[in-house]
């Protein structure tokens, strides 16, 4: 490591100055428990690491009108732990509650589950089947872009190095709408996952007005999987509609993987794990 | 080089660390607190676990820098007068420790866990121990000795 400056900024502000200062040479840490590992192993060598895991400003979880907002520094542990999330989106408290263990879960944070952009991201998929947008700020403002729009591969995000996710944000499921995570790991601790879903539904009169789906482990990035949302749309939600879709989904992971080892394993274990999610997702539905 | 202040154990420190330093290596090399072990370096044993602002962290997995202003507890602060804290004692009465290694990561789990949740059932221990490896695979006598350490807590 050739680390030659580490700063703990008090506020935004100064975060924001010293990756205008820094660029390149600089980096965000905030749980620390990928970066840590990439500097051990040499895969990232930057001059100077900016802490923002205790900053305040970006900590926390709320309401904005229809919204729930997520502060980039807002541990898995806190997610889990949060009446909003708990009330409101116990599917994204399940997605925190799978990853690493309990030492991981108090220090990982969503914006770095985001930022590190990780093919099995455990927060990926449920957060685009949630539609989420983030917020990155920079000296000159901020603007909001969709999440899906930034992941570009595997350790792949589009933010620039003078920009900071702020927080993330997506609309409080409703009504008529439901939402699940459904993750295939190894293990029960410290799993990674082998595939990872995230599946939003809306019902209106017995009919699927709008699903999104978002996977994780099945692609070099997190995607959401349109081809079988569109299968799904106005249609009735049987058992017999979601057997097709899930074979449709079979089907679409062995061309996805056909050249990978686990192409055969993942190409079986999705129509289960859909099947599971979008069944979860369905039931959580209130009318 | 850089100074830090940080509490460890109750005790004010004033130091001064590299900036690559992990807080395992600070706990370690400079407060020479060798309590905590590192075991795989990469968040996944929980050997060099520790108490920071009252939650557990792998000190592996947390730069030196980033304890700034903060409290932290290793094994040796959890002994009161010279007396071990139940935790510890319940360990030694249900043969919980065999090689040793993961047994500080152990406790202090088991402390975090206990320090929330007073009585928690058998799942609830293996739940909150499942970030640290024991490879004597001496589990059960693990769980044992927190649920044991759960009475004795009681009876303080």
């Amino acid at each position: 490591m050739a680390l030659r400056e580490v700063y703990k900024p008090k506020d935004i502000t100064e975060v924001l100055q010293l990756l205008d200062k820094y660029k390149d040479k600089g980096k965000i840490i905030a749980g620390g428990t990928d970066l840590i590992i990439d500097l051990k192993e040499r895969a990232i060598d930057p001059e100077v690491l900016i802490d923002i895991a205790t900053l305040e400003e970006l900590k926390g979880i709320a309401f904005k009108g229809s919204y729930i907002e997520i502060g980039a520094a807002t541990t898995f542990a806190e997610m889990m732990d949060h009446v909003i999330t708990k009330e409101k989106t116990p599917a994204l408290v399940k997605a925190a509650r799978s990853i690493g263990s309990p030492q991981i879960r108090n220090t990982a944070t969503i914006g770095g589950n985001i930022c590190n952009a990780s093919p099995a991201a455990d927060m990926l998929p449920v957060l685009l089947a949630l539609d989420a947008s983030i917020i990155l700020k920079d000296l000159e403002g901020e603007k909001t872009i969709l999440l899906e729009q930034v992941l570009k591969g595997k350790g792949k995000i589009d933010i620039e190095r003078n920009q900071l996710l702020s927080y993330v944000k997506f609309k409080a499921p409703v009504d008529g709408e439901g939402l699940s995570f459904e993750k295939l790991g190894f293990r029960k601790a410290l799993a990674i996952a082998k595939i990872a879903l995230g599946v939003f539904v809306e019902v209106e009169n017995n009919k699927c007005k709008e699903i999104r789906i978002g996977s994780g482990a099945i692609h070099n990035r997190a995607i959401r999987e349109s081809k079988i949302e569109d299968y799904f749309r106005g249609k009735i939600l049987s058992d017999a509609v979601i057997e097709e879709g899930s074979e449709l989904f079979q089907e679409e992971v062995r061309e996805r993987l056909i050249n990978r080892s686990s192409g055969e394993f993942k190409r079986e274990a999705i129509k289960g794990i859909f099947t599971t999610a979008m069944k979860t997702a369905l039931s959580t539905i209130k009318s | 080089m850089k100074e830090i202040k940080l509490k460890v154990n109750h005790k004010d420190y004033h130091v001064a660390i590299e900036e690559d330093m992990r807080l395992l290596d600070l706990l370690r090399n400079r407060l020479n607190l060798t309590g905590t072990k590192e075991g795989c370096g990469e968040g996944e044993c929980g050997a060099c676990t520790v108490i920071m602002d009252g939650i557990t962290v792998n000190s592996c997995m947390v730069m030196a820098f980033q304890a700034e202003n903060r409290e932290i507890f290793t094994i040796e602060g959890l002994e009161k007068g010279g007396r071990l804290d139940p935790i510890q004692q319940a360990f030694l009465d249900e043969g919980a420790v065999q090689c040793g290694f993961c047994t500080p990561g152990m406790v202090l789990s088991a402390k975090a866990l206990l320090d929330k949740n007073p009585k928690p059932t058998r799942e609830e221990i293996r739940e909150g121990i499942s970030g640290n490896l024991c490879r004597c695979t001496g589990y059960n006598k693990i769980v044992d000795a927190i649920e044991k350490a759960s009475e004795y807590r009681k009876e303080e």
